[in-house]
């Protein structure tokens, strides 16, 4: 039987009743320890380029650069802190959404029924404070795909049964 | 007609030695290019190349078509193929033995390509596509061309029958809708961008003067050529002459590349019209035969302009999913008629309405498009003022015209349309795009906003099919939403496959 009701726009569901919950507080220590030993390797290439440069106008300009450098590094880490409070996520009947970007705020929905497989994966850090990431393959580009990171690891594990045993018992 | 048997394993017709031959032969020429270009201008210049005379070298270059002439031979001869119990089965390799399995059920796409050689010796290649990453593509290079098609009917054979009823049908209504006659090409190529094949031939160029820097400087051009410029008043003149004949050159170049391009790829392209699918046919050189199947499509892509519209020409491309990106670049029609046009688009998607009313972005889109050109001029004036000293200010007269005229059309020609089934998005500056794609066979929708767009109450909306990513830009945050809300409703409550 074919139907072809009017929608009300009003009585549809709607994404901002949505209430997101944010990911756990114990990522953003691995957010900061990644970002350390980046930036720690950033600072130690540059004071190793002192040590053994011999040329005069890098030696002139080094204490620029490292300020440059500095400013770059606090702003990247001021950033990053705000916008982990960005990263927020919910899980509807039908589908799944994920917030995150502070300068670029996304807001990425993926049906249920379009997701090809998930992926339950543990880094060694995350493994240090209980997390887990949840990414969730669609079978477009990697523009359409969504990883959720710092899930606490029960979390993690219960989302995955939960996608799992849906997408499973629809195909 | 006689049926092939292809239950038994079997090898490509004996032609194929050549072709694979050929093939490789091709691509060790190709991988020591510039290799060759160095022997030959050392040759040239001493008659010799470390020490080898002429008649050593020509030994050589047999010697090596002969260890390429028996990698193919024993490459054919390990080279068996069979269809047994819905499964296709191929060995390869010559020390290392690879056995291939693919189940009927699994096979994607058939494609059936003659390259030049291929052409000659009358024989075809036929490439089978699975689903899966790039890597699981499997090429006969050498059958028959009625064996071939058997081939392929045999390998989609039992998808139809698990499809539904329709079994033999498919072979008796074989309609060629669309034909492209030689002119129409012709004008196809004639109205191009052109300004693609300009960038094409100056990379081109530069790719190959890069390579190949090391030896032409061994010629000494540049010095022949400092000789015989000598600089003062009248020289300048000439010089303001030689370079508007160098820009009528690469013009004129341009131009030729496009059409001759356009024609050799297109050359006696044909529309089929299936039970089910879609054929398109073409090609000088490289003759295919590619096969669209409507439940795959993803995104419709038109583009035409100004000129083309005016002699009637349309482009079609058609997005799959399943297929690699290189293989995506031929599912396109050139020089379609209007009609033919709406017809083909109704005929792949299914009953396309676009009579609900166009919308535009907001005025934001203007402004983001003028700052980001702001930027660009800004940055042009900096070695302006290196070339042309004080006057370098000039420059922005022609920079701000051509800014003006682009942002016009940009934004004019921006809209999008959303309607029960479809979402259609308009875009381009010199060519016009319209971008089609069905509404349930979305995998995943993005809101996105910047930080200044948030200020501004201005959002987009990014939607993703299995082949490509749309984008509804700088429209009003809350309708924004909305869309967003319309389109999961829409995706999520009816149950339609996307594939």
């Amino acid at each position: 039987m074919f139907t072809n009701l009017q929608i009300d726009l009003e009585a549809i569901p709607n994404l901002e009743d949505v209430v997101l919950k944010p990911i756990s507080k114990r990522y953003l220590n691995v957010i900061l320890v990644n970002k350390i030993l980046l930036f720690g390797a950033l600072y130690t290439a540059l004071f190793l380029g002192k040590w053994f440069a011999d040329d005069v106008l890098f030696l002139d300009y080094f204490w620029y650069l490292f300020l440059v450098l500095s400013i770059f590094v606090i702003g990247n880490i001021v950033v990053s802190v705000l916008a982990f409070y960005k990263r927020k996520y919910a899980i509807r009947e039908k589908d799944v959404i994920y917030s995150k970007g502070l300068l670029v705020h996304k807001l990425t929905t993926v049906p249920i029924s379009r997701i090809q497989h998930i992926e339950e994966s543990r880094s060694w850090l995350a493994r240090q404070f209980q997390l887990a990431s949840i990414k969730i393959f669609t079978a477009g580009e990697s523009g359409s795909d969504l990883s959720i990171h710092g899930l606490p690891e029960d979390e993690a594990a219960y989302i995955n049964d939960f996608l799992s045993s849906k997408v499973n018992g629809d195909s | 007609m006689v049926t092939a048997d292809f239950s038994q394993p079997r090898r490509q017709s004996s032609k194929g030695i050549l072709v694979i031959f050929g093939f490789k032969t091709f691509k060790f020429f190709k991988s020591f290019f510039v290799l060759f270009v160095a022997f030959g201008i050392s040759i040239f210049q001493k008659k010799s190349f470390a020490n080898f005379g002429i008649f050593n070298i020509v030994l050589i270059v047999i010697g090596l078509l002969l260890v390429i002439l028996i990698i193919s031979v024993l490459n054919y001869l390990n080279f068996k193929f069979y269809v047994k119990n819905e499964d296709f089965h191929l060995s390869t390799g010559i020390l290392n033995k690879d056995n291939t399995i693919i189940p009927k059920s699994k096979i994607q796409n058939v494609y059936i390509k003659q390259n030049f050689l291929q052409q000659i010796i009358n024989v075809v290649s036929v490439n089978i596509e699975t689903a899966g990453d790039d890597k699981s593509e499997i090429e006969i290079s050498a059958l028959d061309k009625i064996q071939a098609k058997q081939l392929k009917e045999l390998l989609f054979s039992k998808n139809k029958v698990s499809e539904g009823t329709q079994t033999e049908t498919e072979d008796i209504e074989d309609d060629v809708f669309f034909r492209a006659s030689l002119k129409r090409l012709f004008l196809e190529g004639i109205s191009q961008n052109h300004l693609k094949s300009f960038l094409i031939i100056v990379s081109f160029i530069f790719g190959l003067y890069y390579e190949a820097k090391d030896y032409i400087k061994q010629l000494h051009i540049e010095e022949q050529f400092e000789n015989s410029t000598i600089f003062n008043d009248e020289a300048l003149f000439g010089l303001l002459v030689t370079n508007v004949v160098i820009a009528l050159l690469f013009l004129f170049v341009s131009v030729l590349f496009s059409v001759v391009k356009t024609v050799v790829v297109n050359f006696n392209l044909e529309v089929v019209e299936h039970q089910k699918t879609v054929e398109i046919n073409k090609g000088l050189f490289n003759k295919m035969s590619l096969s669209l199947t409507p439940s795959r499509i993803q995104n419709l892509e038109v583009k035409t302009n100004r000129i083309k519209r005016y002699f009637g020409l349309y482009r079609l491309s058609v997005k799959q999913a399943m297929v690699n990106k290189k293989q995506q670049k031929n599912f396109a029609i050139v020089a379609l008629e209007k009609s033919q046009l709406d017809y083909l688009i109704n005929r792949l998607l299914g009953a396309y309405d676009a009579t609900t009313e166009r919308q535009k972005p907001e005025f934001y889109y203007k402004r983001i498009l003028w700052l980001k050109l702001s930027v660009l001029a800004v940055l042009l004036n900096i070695p302006a003022y290196f070339f042309l000293g004080t006057y370098f200010w000039a420059i922005n007269i022609p920079l701000v015209l051509l800014m003006f005229t682009f942002v016009h059309y940009k934004y004019k020609k921006a809209y999008y349309l959303i309607s029960e089934e479809h979402i259609t998005i308009g875009s381009g500056f010199i060519d016009s795009v319209t971008n089609i794609l069905e509404i349930h066979k979305i995998q995943s929708v993005r809101f996105q906003q910047t930080f200044f767009q948030k200020q501004q109450d201005i959002a987009s909306i990014i939607v993703s099919t299995a082949s490509k990513d749309v984008t509804i830009p700088y429209i009003k945050s809350a309708h924004a939403k909305t869309i967003c809300n319309l389109l999961l409703y829409r995706v999520e409550s009816q149950d339609r496959d996307w594939m």
